[in-house]
């Protein structure tokens, strides 16, 4: 049986990403096939012992922050949602009381005095609902200033970081553009002696030669 | 390159701070490409943890990811204006991070540095008399710390395909394009990365893993 086939399948199946037709597959084939069920349960445990590589607490702490972080959305959701709920309740003239007769709930209007009492309730809640947003969008400014602080440090430093790199190359290529003119300067120079060298053997030598010729010449 | 822009701070993009949903990753690099700057802020603040999570599970030190992930965030702002939209951001995002993590290994393997901390984390047994101490016993035991083993002996491209499917949670199209590479090749590296993971954990006494063959692929 060629279970190669099915690999991708098992892949997909794994991961949940395969839909109907693969999991129909995938099952069909293993009905017959105890290696890939096997294969498949192992796959399936080997996952939960790679869940167990956790990251170092700094990034545990910071990845809960960061997901922490669109909180004041949901907050302000929520907490929208309560007032406007309070809100409508408070505008219909719904009253929920605790006393010695036990909680008490009335949906409805019951005089002009609760009707007093209700709009002050919604004042109140709409301060409250006002005083939140703001919370919520000064939270945001303060986040977002942080951010971009941060990122133009990030940019800063990085911007010198190059500066060095590039002044460290500067350097590296003035030494060795002088260690190279050094160097050809002693070739040079090292060029010129040996010439003079050779000129001046020869001199001596033709010298040489010419005593030789005037002493033949004068015993002669 | 100056970020001193403040005035575009939260200009543009209060139009999404007035709705309850948040802007998509899409939206908000039409925003930056638009002149927006603090639209990247947003991008920044939502990737930078997962971003620097998977550079960590690859090159296994804080302080580096942290390094790496900044440095990754850098290459996208400047190369974010020029981005298309035929690719996902975060596929993108991904793409970028794992290229640099890419360059920092390979300088690391070409200069390898041992540092304390590998010494201590990485092959106590071979830097001692071979024979494992009462720290390694408890070690040993420590299920994360011997996954983490596990994986950092893992081929890179297999580790990089497990790391973004397993930790992650990436589709396949999506480790696809951020590795970009075809999809039958992301599978066939993540069925050998997991082959390798069990034979490993295998030899470590794992529960999981004791009772199944290896596949031979």
């Amino acid at each position: 049986m060629d279970c190669d086939a099915f690999r991708d399948d098992m892949l997909d199946v794994l991961y949940g990403e395969g839909g109907e037709a693969a999991v129909r597959r995938l099952e069909a084939h293993q009905a017959g096939c105890a290696d890939c069920r096997r294969e498949m349960a192992a796959l399936r445990r080997l996952r939960g012992d790679l869940a167990e590589w956790r990251l170092p607490p700094p990034l545990q702490a910071e990845t809960a922050h960061a997901a922490g972080r669109p909180f004041p959305i949901g907050l302000a959701l929520a907490a929208g949602l309560l007032l406007a709920l309070g809100a409508g309740l408070a505008i219909a003239g719904a009253e929920v009381r605790y006393d010695a007769h036990g909680f008490t709930a009335r949906l409805g209007r019951a005089s002009d005095n609760g009707a007093a009492q209700a709009a002050s309730e919604r004042r109140h809640q709409e301060e409250e609902m006002a005083a939140l947003r703001a919370e919520v969008m000064a939270t945001r400014s303060r986040e977002s200033q942080k951010l971009l602080a941060s990122v133009g440090a990030m940019i800063r430093e990085s911007e010198s970081r190059q500066e060095s790199a590039r002044a460290a190359s500067v350097r590296e290529l003035q030494e060795r553009s002088d260690a190279q003119r050094r160097y050809d300067l002693a070739r040079v120079s090292a060029g010129l002696a040996y010439v003079d060298g050779r000129a001046g053997l020869q001199a001596a030598r033709t010298t040489e030669l010419v005593g030789h010729l005037l002493q033949a010449s004068q015993q002669r | 390159m100056s970020l001193g822009s403040n005035q575009t701070l939260g200009l543009r993009l209060s139009s999404y701070s007035d709705g309850i949903m948040p802007p998509s990753d899409e939206e908000l690099v039409a925003a930056f490409q638009s002149g927006d700057i603090a639209a990247f802020d947003v991008l920044v603040q939502r990737w930078d943890r997962r971003i620097q999570g998977v550079i960590f599970r690859l090159v296994g030190h804080h302080d580096e990811a942290r390094d790496l992930s900044q440095e990754a965030f850098l290459k996208a702002y400047r190369a974010l204006g020029t981005f298309k939209s035929e690719s996902r951001f975060s596929s993108w995002l991904y793409q970028i991070a794992i290229n640099a993590t890419r360059d920092r290994l390979r300088r690391r393997r070409r200069r390898p540095d041992v540092s304390l901390e590998d010494m201590e984390e990485g092959a106590p047994e071979s830097l001692r008399d071979g024979r494992p101490s009462a720290l390694d016993l408890i070690e040993s035991s420590d299920l994360s710390r011997l996954v983490a083993r596990a994986m950092a002996a893992l081929p890179d491209e297999q580790r990089e395909v497990v790391i973004l499917k397993e930790y992650q949670g990436l589709t396949f199209p999506e480790i696809a394009e951020a590795l970009d590479v075809p999809l039958s090749t992301v599978k066939t590296r993540l069925y050998r990365g997991l082959g390798q993971l069990r034979l490993r954990l295998e030899r470590q006494g794992i529960r999981g893993t004791a009772v199944v063959p290896v596949p031979s692929a």
